[in-house]
């Protein structure tokens, strides 16, 4: 034993700077690795503790407040597996929040009366004004952190187009309606500001049923017994959300993050495996001769191989344990950028099952994969080995004969060398394969984003119009003619929305005159609706019905038949939509809708003028106006500002992980050919030409993957989108797959590997032809 | 006699020597040479004298530490190391104890990696390397191996045919019998004589008696200079006078 510890120790000194940019990789891999485990672990662990602190009531329905009634809560009481149901009365509205983050945002939100006694759903006070505030507001944390709402600020809210001020007097969490994704926000206000409001939109008044559900009840049945008892009792549903749902819209960007570093992770543990196995092979080659005399010495195989493979295993734990505590310095920043997302809080602990998972996992898969490699000393013979042989095999092929190949000698020579490094050069292929996979996708991203940015707003948005304008009832038509004589106007819509239900599915309801017309056509499969008796439903309807179907749309106590004619999808609906024709639309409605319009502009710079134009030019008319054009280039912007640091995030990753590679291949191999290459010199080599010689070895490979993968991206690119998409509810999507674009891309990342590779190959310049004399 | 030969190299007031820590070790200093064409140089001296190091110096494979170096009226110590690299492939052949051929290469190949800097065509180098192989007496098969499949000497003269592929103004050689067994150590020497007998300059590198009757021009280093000079005249097959006569300069050279 005490043999194999001197071994160790000789090879582990003799080896230190190898070992430690090997280490290095392990680091950067445990790091990694342990902030995916921990967030995987902790955030939802974190998430469930707090929704049992705050009582979070698993099941919420909001309905209107005219159709809220006593029977309906004991309803909800007798429903079998519900343990408890409070009700409150709020605010259901479409309200835009100014200035939010930079840009206007508009959210569903249902404002709460802070004062109301509760026992379900309540919520924690993060920070609270210590001045007495004038119309106090409390918002959640997601909107505090996400839109930059510090405390004692001015936040406005526009509902129906009518702005209401007020001033953030505190900041909550809580685990309902506090981010993005559930689809709608929370906001809490005191009793008189609360009722204030709710005197100003009395139609918009709903009640919040919370449900508490029994243990081990499930939450699916739940949520169709209460679906049911509001069915049976003939009322409309504004909303009806269970926690799971809730939950994962609340942490589907935590997921997002450790399935992003879980891969990174994988990546950086497959480089690992790659440089351990191969600087063990090259140790063999370049250390078979002492092998060998240990070996005749009487050493065992087992010894020697436990000399060569134990420090891999005892680097890869020592920095893999450095790895897991420096991530626990990362880990809040990740925290920090999640709790923006998801609108909860959460604080990290050391995890120890996590650490013993990635320490036991790299130290295994390294030590697994370096044995394996370190076994081929068990198969040499001492005498052969002492002859530099590592098996008792010689050569048997000369690839590329320079006397029989015809083409110039000296690009012979650079594929003699890549035949000579074939196992590196099947490592760098299968990297530059899979990388150009991600520079193909972001490449993607940017071109869809940055220069043709339609394409990816038509997938996130609904119909964009320029300008939107609400008229005053009755004075639609008189709107159309102006616009009629409007040479900056193309021509208008009339839209309408309201949410009604399917089959008992509360879905929101769009209608519009001519869908031919618009801008962004949502209809994935079949037509879109032009008959009074016809509609066109949701993606998340798609399930349980086909086109040529007759379905039943209900709104108050009208109900009405439509014949099915295709399916449109929409993001942020999450598919619970159905478009219907004007008429159709009016025909579930007792009293006649005024409809707004879209207005297409000749040139949508002209949005912001005529916007403030019509405002004040037909106070008579206009109720009031939207610059659409503005708060679409706001959010493109947004998406383009993060796409193009997703780009150069993973192009900053690919060169590391390119260099890295490169720089450990062409280090062990000058190492390696040091004395060829002191023979090349004395032969007359410039150290121009064997660098160029050496670098160009390397590039081949990595030129055809690089391509091989960026043409290939053609065929695969457009369906990792559509899946993509498809799991956002998006079933069709415009997104164009620039060959031009991705060859762009290739090109660049290929410029970077011959850049890489020939300032990796410069240390060729200080080896003398001398050299190979001296030593 | 040598006087009247035509110079190929001159070396002036050269000097050589190694920084270890605080100590300088000088090799050799103020030493002046002239190479001859034509001739076969061989330069002989007791181990550590610096043989090798002169022989490298002369060649442009190591650089002096001062003096200068002059081919054919041409310096060669002012040389950055690509232009030296240039300098090399047009106008020296290395041969080295301990053979040095490209170990992935067949033997061909490593003789057809020399020629390719040169001008002339591949089919023309393919030729010439054939008549050198025939020359060595190489056969055909053997010029397939890799270094590893044949034997030290025919690995050696491998390695000669590479070193004159290009036609060099002077062949270096160092030790080249050094690692060879007595029969192989024949054929090479017999490769270098058939080289020299059609004009090859050669400088060679040996402690070996034997080697250095090869050669018509002795020198011995000792002290860091050349401490005497031998002129043994032509090679023969017989000749036992040049042998005494090497014994007797070896003699007062205190070998």
């Amino acid at each position: 034993m005490k043999k194999i510890a001197n071994q160790i120790l000789y090879n582990l000194k003799k080896e230190k700077s190898s070992f430690i940019s090997f280490g290095v990789i392990i680091l950067i891999t445990a790091l990694i690795l342990n902030c995916a485990a921990v967030l995987l672990r902790q955030v939802d662990s974190a998430y469930d503790e707090k929704f049992e602190e705050l009582s979070t009531a698993p099941l919420n329905a909001i309905v209107p407040e005219v159709q809220s009634n006593s029977e309906l809560e004991k309803a909800f009481n007798e429903a079998e597996e519900v343990e408890k149901c409070e009700s409150h009365t709020a605010i259901m509205t479409e309200a835009t929040v100014k200035d939010f983050n930079g840009a206007d945002f508009s959210m569903n939100t249902v404002f709460y009366n802070i004062d109301d006694k509760r026992t379900l759903n309540s919520f924690e006070l993060v920070s609270e004004s210590e001045n007495d505030v004038v119309n106090p507001i409390y918002i959640p944390l997601y909107v505090s952190n996400f839109g930059g709402f510090a405390l004692n600020d001015e936040i406005v809210y526009v509902i129906d187009g009518k702005s209401h001020s007020f001033t953030v007097a505190g900041v909550i969490e809580e685990m309902q309606y506090g981010n993005y994704g559930s689809g709608l926000l929370c906001a809490y206000l005191p009793e008189e500001e609360f009722a204030e409001l709710a005197d100003s939109y009395s139609s918009k008044t709903v009640v919040e049923y919370s449900m508490s559900v029994k243990n081990g009840a499930s939450l699916d049945k739940v949520t169709n017994d209460v679906s049911k008892a509001i069915d049976n009792k003939g009322v409309m549903v504004l909303s009806i959300l269970d926690s799971e749902s809730v939950k994962g819209a609340r942490t589907m960007v935590t997921d997002l993050l450790v399935l992003i570093l879980a891969a990174f992770s994988l990546i950086t543990l497959a480089v690992s495996v790659f440089l351990s196995n191969f600087k063990v092979k090259n140790a063999i080659e370049s250390e078979i001769t002492n092998m060998s005399v240990l070996k005749a010495l009487g050493y065992t195989s087992a010894q020697i191989v436990a000399s060569i493979t134990l420090p891999y295993g005892i680097v890869s734990l020592l920095f893999a344990i450095l790895g897991v505590g420096l991530s626990y310095a990362l880990l809040p920043v990740l925290c920090s950028v999640l709790t923006v997302q998801s609108g909860f809080s959460f604080d990290i602990s050391f995890d120890l099952p996590s650490f013993v998972c990635v320490a036991c996992i790299l130290c295994g898969v390294v030590t697994f994969f370096t044995f394996m490699a370190a076994r081929k000393i068990k198969k040499t013979q001492p005498i052969d080995g002492l002859r530099g042989n590592t098996s008792s095999k010689h050569q048997k092929r000369n690839y590329f004969p320079l006397e029989e190949t015809k083409g110039n000698t000296k690009f012979l020579l650079v594929l003699k060398q890549m035949i000579a490094s074939k196992k590196q050069n099947v490592m760098l292929f299968l990297v530059s394969f899979v990388l150009t996979v991600l520079i193909a996708f972001s490449g993607t991203l940017f071109y869809n984003v940055v220069v043709k940015p339609e394409n990816f707003m038509s997938a996130l948005s609904d119909e964009v119009a320029d300008v939107i304008i609400y008229p005053k009832s009755d004075s639609v038509s008189e709107l159309e003619e102006k616009f009629e004589d409007d040479n900056r106007v193309q021509y208008s819509l009339k839209y309408m929305s309201a949410i009604v239900k399917i089959e008992g599915k509360t879905v929101t309801a769009f209608a519009c005159e001519d869908f031919s017309k618009v801008r962004n056509d949502v209809c994935y499969m079949g037509e879109n609706p032009r008959e009074a008796d016809e509609i066109a439903l949701g993606s998340a309807l798609e399930e349980n019905f086909k086109i040529g179907d007759t379905v039943k749309v209900t709104v108050d106590d009208i109900t009405k038949s439509f014949k099915v004619t295709g399916f449109v999808q929409s993001i942020n609906l999450q598919g619970e939509l159905c478009e219907l024709s004007i008429e159709g639309y009016n025909s579930l409605f007792a009293k006649k809708q005024t409809p707004f319009l879209y207005v297409y502009l000749e040139n949508f710079e002209n949005a912001g003028k005529i916007t403030k134009e019509y405002k004040s030019d037909y106070p008579t008319l206009v109720a009031d106006t939207v610059n659409s054009y503005k708060l679409q280039k706001e959010a493109q912007d947004m998406y383009m500002g993060i796409t193009v640091v997703l780009v150069v995030a993973i192009f900053a990753v690919t060169i590391f992980i390119v260099l890295f590679i490169l720089y450990i291949v062409i280090k062990s191999l000058l190492v390696k050919r040091r004395q060829e290459l002191g023979i090349y010199k004395a032969m007359g080599y410039t150290s121009s030409q064997l660098i160029l010689q050496t670098a160009g070895s390397f590039m081949p490979v990595s030129m055809i993957a690089i391509m091989l993968s960026g043409v290939l991206a053609l065929f695969y690119m457009p369906a990792i989108y559509q899946f993509i998409f498809e799991t956002l509810g998006v079933m069709k999507n415009n997104i164009e797959i620039s060959f031009g674009f991705l060859m762009l891309f290739a090109v660049a990342q290929i410029l970077v590997n011959i850049i890489i590779s020939i300032i990796l190959c410069m240390p060729i310049r200080k080896i003398s032809a001398y050299t190979l004399i001296k030593e | 006699m040598s006087n009247k030969k035509e110079i190929i190299i001159k070396a002036t007031k050269l000097k050589k020597s190694f920084i270890t820590g605080d100590t300088e070790q000088t090799i050799f200093e103020y030493l002046n040479l002239n190479i001859y064409k034509g001739d076969f140089t061989v330069i002989m001296g007791s181990s550590g004298a610096g043989k090798s190091t002169l022989m490298y110096s002369l060649s442009g494979m190591d650089r002096p530490t001062s003096g200068e170096i002059v081919w054919d009226g041409k310096a060669i110590t002012s040389l950055n190391d690509d232009k030296l690299a240039i300098f090399r492939r047009k106008n020296c052949g290395f041969v080295f104890q301990q053979i040095y051929l490209l170990d992935k290469m067949s033997l061909m190949d490593n003789v057809l990696t020399a020629s390719a800097l040169s001008e002339t065509s591949k089919k023309d180098s393919v030729k010439y390397a054939n008549e050198l192989f025939t020359l060595v007496n190489i056969p055909e098969i053997t010029r397939k191996k890799f270094p590893s499949q044949v034997s030290g000497g025919e690995a050696q003269r491998a390695g000669i045919v590479r070193a004159v592929i290009n036609k060099p103004k002077i062949l270096f050689a160092d030790e080249p019998t050094g690692a060879l067994n007595s029969n192989n150590s024949t054929a090479v020497l017999d490769v270098f004589t058939k080289l020299h007998g059609a004009g090859q300059s050669i400088i060679m590198v040996t402690h070996d008696k034997n080697t250095a009757l090869r050669g018509n021009r002795v020198l011995y280093v000792k002290d860091g200079k050349i401490y005497g000079e031998c002129d043994l005249g032509g090679y023969t097959n017989d000749s036992k006078d040049r042998e005494a006569k090497l014994n007797n300069f070896l003699k007062e050279m205190g070998w």
